[in-house]
């Protein structure tokens, strides 16, 4: 594939890519927020409260977190939200890797691959750290 | 709840209306506002701010992909120094001193604050130098005229340094570090303004990304905080970025060089008093 055709992919797919799992995101945050306020208006001030002073929910484990959507928890709702927004720049960066393998240039392979493997090395740091 | 709620919306749209007419970022204004104003501590202020920082590069990117500024291969190369330094920034966001934090981020509003009375004209190279040639870094930009004029990168390493630098702000602080990001690739690798405006603006989101995974893995991101601010700095950045080609934005410059040396002076002045 000439350099031309790889350029055109990135400029027309990596903004639909970035736009669809934007609203995506956004979609989820707002429904977890019309949650919080329709079924637990307390939860949302008492939280509020609790991190002004600096107490945090800490880790949390992704299988429960899943679980409690289920039940329609708003935090669950809202943590997912945050999650689904922080693949925004990982997605794209899976979407070059794979674009570049296909191209056979390993030099971006091997520069896309960096920043990925960066990405889980942060989930991993935030994990012990 | 819905005092509160509107509070924090009524916060994030302003900082990010604020961030997209200065081109500064949302994050560079939605810290400080969370620390002074909502009365967070600093450690939840970066946490929530960095995620916002994500939706709206996501938000602010895509049409300037589109369009052709953004140079993605230079994005790709010196994305590999931002996510090393946020990953490094983030971590030590958990451990280091609030006061350091604070003391940080009065220094990094001084270096926007001189960025934006510093910016100056595009330097174009004609010929890159071999690593740059390397890796395919080179692009076209249309000049005044409307003619489209190739430019060539130089000093590759010594830009990803600086990215590192960029990267390690951004995790440690909150904040998008564009104003740090632009200097590098504009001043040192002479890539276009607009360019490195459109790239850093791209950029942005992978860095941010990157501490923001390790605030969020590490269960130090008050959701009840972030998701309202993510919104309303991403309708905020939106608004602004509507509004921005009807404004004169020099006329506004010494307005954001007078507010971005209040906030240095505001979190300098809570580092050493101790607030």
């Amino acid at each position: 594939m000439p350099k031309q055709e790889e350029d055109r992919i990135l400029r027309v797919w990596t903004p639909i890519l970035l736009r669809t799992i934007l609203i995506a995101a956004m979609a989820v945050l707002v429904a977890g927020l019309v949650l919080t306020y329709t079924y637990a208006p307390d939860y949302f001030v008492d939280r509020y409260n609790a991190v002004q002073q600096g107490h945090l929910i800490g880790k949390e484990k992704f299988g429960t977190l899943i679980e409690r959507i289920h039940s329609g928890n708003p935090h669950a709702v809202l943590t997912i939200g945050l999650f689904i927004l922080t693949l925004v720049p990982l997605a794209r960066v899976a979407f070059c890797f794979i674009l570049f393998i296909r191209e056979r240039d390993y030099t971006y392979v091997a520069f896309t691959a960096y920043v990925l493997a960066g990405l889980i090395v942060g989930v991993l740091v935030g994990r012990v750290g | 709840m819905l005092e509160i709620l509107i509070n924090l919306l009524a916060l994030a749209i302003g900082a990010g209306f604020v961030g997209a007419i200065s081109g500064l970022g949302g994050g560079v204004f939605i810290v400080p506002a969370l620390v002074v104003l909502a009365h967070m501590p600093m450690q939840v202020a970066i946490g929530a701010s960095l995620i916002s920082v994500v939706a709206t590069s996501a938000g602010a990117s895509v049409a300037f992909v589109r369009d052709g500024w953004t140079n993605l291969k230079v994005a790709m190369v010196l994305e590999c120094a931002t996510v090393t330094g946020a990953v490094i920034g983030a971590y030590l966001a958990g451990v280091v001193p609030t006061v350091v934090l604070e003391l940080l981020f009065a220094a990094m509003m001084l270096q926007s604050a001189y960025f934006t009375v510093s910016r100056r004209g595009d330097n174009i190279l004609s010929q890159g130098d071999p690593l740059a040639e390397q890796l395919e870094l080179s692009g076209e930009v249309r000049d005044e005229t409307g003619a489209m004029v190739r430019y060539e990168v130089v000093k590759v390493p010594q830009g990803g340094a600086l990215m590192v630098v960029a990267g390690l702000m951004s995790g440690l602080l909150g904040i998008g570090s564009g104003a740090l990001k632009v200097m590098a690739m504009d001043y040192i690798m002479h890539v276009p303004l607009k360019v490195s405006s459109a790239t850093s603006n791209f950029m942005i989101g992978v860095t941010a990304g990157a501490g923001a995974l390790v605030f969020l893995a590490r269960g130090d991101v008050a959701t009840t905080i972030a998701a309202p601010v993510a919104i309303g700095v991403t309708a905020g950045a939106l608004a602004g970025s509507r509004v921005l080609p009807h404004i004169k934005v020099e006329a506004l410059r010494m307005v954001f060089v007078i507010i971005l040396v209040l906030i240095a002076a505001e979190m300098g002045w809570r580092a050493m008093s101790g607030i």
